[in-house]
């Protein structure tokens, strides 16, 4: 893990007892998990946190909301956080401290990274229904089964719900089949790694 | 036997019986213990037949038997070749008990080691994690996104995903002037709070650091190749390069742009506003910008001259056509692409004017250049006929008296080269030190530049040498990381170490022993030689004594009685060697019986023999019990 000159520069601060009492450091790093996890616009009105120059306390909260960022991007073990943060000349004490809040709060870190980005649709039903189709306008007698599929499909992108429908003949559908389970086959064979 | 021991409990530990840690070697394993132990065995070598037998030995009597009966019919099952049963478990010696947990240690299936055969590194671990990863969201089911708990969030992704979208944050700072301090310490928000929806802040945050952090590697790596090279300070070596940078950029503006006629134009295309903005913000993007900044121009230079009405509808068309995806549907089709045309051929018409205009204004540019030209040429002629028309009135001047005058001009002349000569000559004295000095500068300047070439590479080799080391503690790291994981996985390795040690340990220890029983074999037979050559002695000197005693016994009655004494002396003396002899052996056969008692009182016989009646006894009431039951029922 590397953390910005700007960072390492907040870091220092916040490791400095002359700047940062223990409570102030405590209710800081609070603070920055709050403002990552909960609500960003939660201010710094703190009261351990009133004596602090505001320009270093500003600077110090955007330290640590980005080196927590980092760590969990990373997904960073306590080695390496605790490597990262002697090198801004931090002691054990609030290394540990920092440990404990980031283990304390590292799924939901991670649910909230989870959540950037995007995905493609998830298939969370099939439905389907035979038909049988007797003649059409370019053909007087077809007779062929045909199979019409509804995938019922979860946007996690916008969250709507549009279904997918097709429709296949026999072969086309047993093709389908078959790679679908080639698919579930594969990814048990990687669970057997 | 205590290293065998302690293997064998280490080993028995591993396969999962909690071993108390003062128990350190097999006397001092109960019953209970020696049935966890073989039964936790039995499950790991084969779970068909140690599953149905419990590890815990029951309170009653039968029951034990029982299991145990069961345990010696299964050990017997998987090969054991000695005598088991019952009475192996609950009234052990220690011997049997030895043997029967080391057939059932080395029957332990050794999956450590093969999972030690897998393919290590990195990407082994990755594979391993991923596949761990995919087992695990197999595992569970799927659950609709509003009713997933946080673990779910994680596997299967939470409801709603956010795209990526970032905006710049004003990162607070000490230092710098003393407006931006004022607004660092007062109005502005924390950095969290910065992007105007919520969402946007961690991938801000992320952004900034991400720049941040490649800005700076790009630093470290201009500075450390040319930077250095440049051998100028870093602030400099900046100046110097954007200073470049925005030439580079200029050139390519300068020549798409037509030169302007005009004098300062009033517009944005300000060359020097160019420039400014080209510097400051690099170099991207200005070949699209061009065209529209021309046009845009153009418009603003007709609403100069144009009256307020034809302005307002120029700058309405510009509008469109510069944006004419923003005009609404609810104008008439037809009239809006009537009125743009009149309007477009209107800007033609005008934009002609322009043209024509801009060229009449070249040509008489041009014109009044040439002609300031002209005006030029003839001063300068006008100029050199002065001068000779003045020459020529001092020669004139001088006409009439031409002899003294003459002969003062030869002495002006005669008189400037003298002056000419002195002068050189003092050039000359001032000239040498000078060049001296030059010289001497000039070679302190090359060794000064040698001396800074040499300092240049001895920095340069130890950037390198800081980058390599850097490198290599960071490859080191990831090794030792990667070592310090496999090592977790592999908990077999420490004990194989005990293992060899142990059996190094005991190699050692045998080798020395053997060294002494080399040595007491020397002894014993250097004293076997000795009685020996002993005995042979004695033999020598008795016969010959014999023989002269026996020579002179015929004649001599004190010699006879002397033969005598000397018979009945070799007799006790034979029957006191015997006796020694016999005492060694009947030593030997007691110390033999010693140990066989010793061996015999290990197995505990009485005790165990307690424990048998006792166990009767208890037996005996238990069925008494069970009849009464019996009977009761």
């Amino acid at each position: 893990m590397e953390l910005s000159a700007y960072a390492q520069g907040g870091w220092r601060l916040l490791g400095d007892p002359r700047c940062f009492p223990r409570r102030s450091y405590a209710s800081l790093l609070r603070a920055a998990f709050r403002s990552l996890l909960d609500h960003p616009h939660a201010g710094l009105d703190d009261p351990d946190l009133k004596d602090i120059d505001p320009t270093v306390l500003k600077h110090c909260h955007a330290a640590a909301a980005t080196c927590i960022l980092e760590a969990g991007k990373q997904n960073a073990d306590i080695s390496a956080i605790s490597t990262c943060l002697e090198d801004c000349k931090l002691d054990k004490e609030r290394i540990e401290q920092f440990c404990t809040e980031y283990q304390k709060n590292k799924d939901a870190l991670e649910i909230l990274l989870g959540s950037i980005g995007r995905s493609p649709l998830h298939i969370t039903d099939v439905s389907w229904r035979l038909e049988y189709q007797i003649k059409s306008n370019q053909l007087h007698k077809t007779y062929q089964p045909s199979y019409l599929v509804t995938l019922n499909v979860e946007n996690s992108d916008s969250g709507s719900h549009p279904d997918v429908r097709f429709s296949c003949t026999m072969e086309q559908l047993q093709d389908l089949v078959g790679k679908l389970k080639d698919a579930a086959k594969s990814l048990e064979r990687a669970t057997q790694m | 036997m205590e290293e065998v021991d302690k293997i064998l409990i280490h080993s028995l530990r591993q396969a999962g019986t909690p071993v108390p840690p003062e128990v350190q070697s097999v006397r001092d394993l109960t019953p209970e213990l020696v049935v966890e132990a073989a039964v936790r065995c039995l499950r790991a070598v084969r779970p068909a037949l140690g599953a149905p037998l419990s590890p815990l030995l029951p309170p009653g009597i039968s029951a034990r038997f029982r299991l145990a009966s069961d345990l010696a019919a299964a050990c017997q099952e998987l090969g054991f070749g000695g005598d088991v049963g019952y009475q192996t478990f609950l009234y052990s010696s220690e011997h049997d008990t030895r043997r029967l947990l080391l057939f059932l240690v080395e029957k332990l299936p050794r999956d450590e080691s093969e999972r030690g055969a897998e393919p290590p590194g990195k990407s082994g671990a990755l594979l391993r994690a991923i596949g761990a990863r995919i087992q695990e969201q197999l595992g569970t089911p799927w659950v609709p996104p509003a009713c997933r708990t946080a673990r779910l969030q994680r596997l299967q992704g939470t409801g709603q995903l956010r795209p990526f979208v970032t905006c710049p944050l004003v990162l607070p700072q000490s230092g710098g002037p003393p407006e931006l301090q004022e607004y660092f310490g007062g109005a502005a928000p924390p950095v969290p709070a910065q992007p105007p929806l919520s969402v946007g802040t961690p991938p801000s945050l992320l952004e900034a650091h991400a720049t941040q952090l490649s800005a700076r590697h790009d630093w470290e790596a201009e500075w450390g190749g040319p930077g250095l090279a440049s051998r100028l300070p870093p602030q400099e070596y900046v100046g110097r390069k954007r200073l470049r940078a925005r030439l580079r950029a200029l050139e390519p503006l300068r020549q798409a742009c037509p030169p302007r006629p005009q004098g300062p134009p009033p517009g944005p295309l300000d060359p020097a506003w160019l420039q400014e903005a080209f510097g400051a913000g690099g170099v991207g993007g200005f070949g699209g910008a061009l065209p529209k900044g021309s046009r845009f121009t153009r418009t603003q230079h007709l609403t100069h001259e144009q009256d307020p009405q034809i302005l307002l509808q120029q700058i309405q068309a510009a509008a469109e056509t510069l944006h004419p995806s923003k005009s609404p549907e609810e104008d008439a089709g037809a009239r809006r692409a009537g009125e743009e045309a009149a309007l477009e051929e209107t800007l033609a018409r005008l934009e002609a004017e322009i043209e024509g205009c801009r060229g009449e204004v070249r040509d008489a540019q041009l014109s009044l250049t040439q002609a300031e030209a002209e005006v030029r040429q003839g001063r300068l002629v006008l100029g050199g006929r002065e001068d000779a028309l003045r020459l020529k009135a001092r020669a004139v001047e001088l006409l009439p008296d031409a002899e003294s005058n003459m002969a003062k001009l030869q002495l002006v002349v005669e008189a400037s080269s003298r002056r000419i000569v002195s002068l050189a000559g003092q050039w000359e004295r001032h000239r040498g030190p000078l060049l001296a000095e030059y010289r001497h500068l000039r070679a302190l300047r090359d060794s000064a530049q040698l001396e800074s070439s040499r300092r240049l590479s001895e920095i340069r080799s130890l950037h390198e040498r800081s980058r390599s080391a850097a490198a290599e503690a960071r490859r080191k790291e990831e090794l030792y990381k990667q070592l310090v994981a496999e090592l977790e996985a592999l908990p077999r390795d420490v004990s194989r170490a005990v293992y060899t040690q142990r059996i190094l340990e005991i190699v050692g220890n045998i080798r020395k022993q053997k060294e002494e029983i080399g040595k007491i074999l020397v002894d014993t037979r250097a004293l076997q030689k000795e009685i020996n050559s002993l005995v042979g002695k004695l033999e020598r000197t008795f016969s010959v004594t014999d023989e002269l005693l026996f020579k002179d016994a015929k004649r001599d009655e004190v010699v006879r009685k002397a033969y005598k004494y000397l018979a009945a002396l070799h007799e006790n003396c034979a029957q006191l060697i015997q006796t020694i002899e016999d005492t060694g052996t009947i030593q030997r056969e007691i110390r033999d019986l010693e140990e066989q008692i010793e061996g015999e009182t290990s197995a505990k016989p009485p005790a165990s023999l307690d424990r048998i009646l006792s166990d009767c006894r208890e037996l005996r009431e238990e069925n008494a019990l069970l009849a009464a039951r019996a009977r009761h029922a």
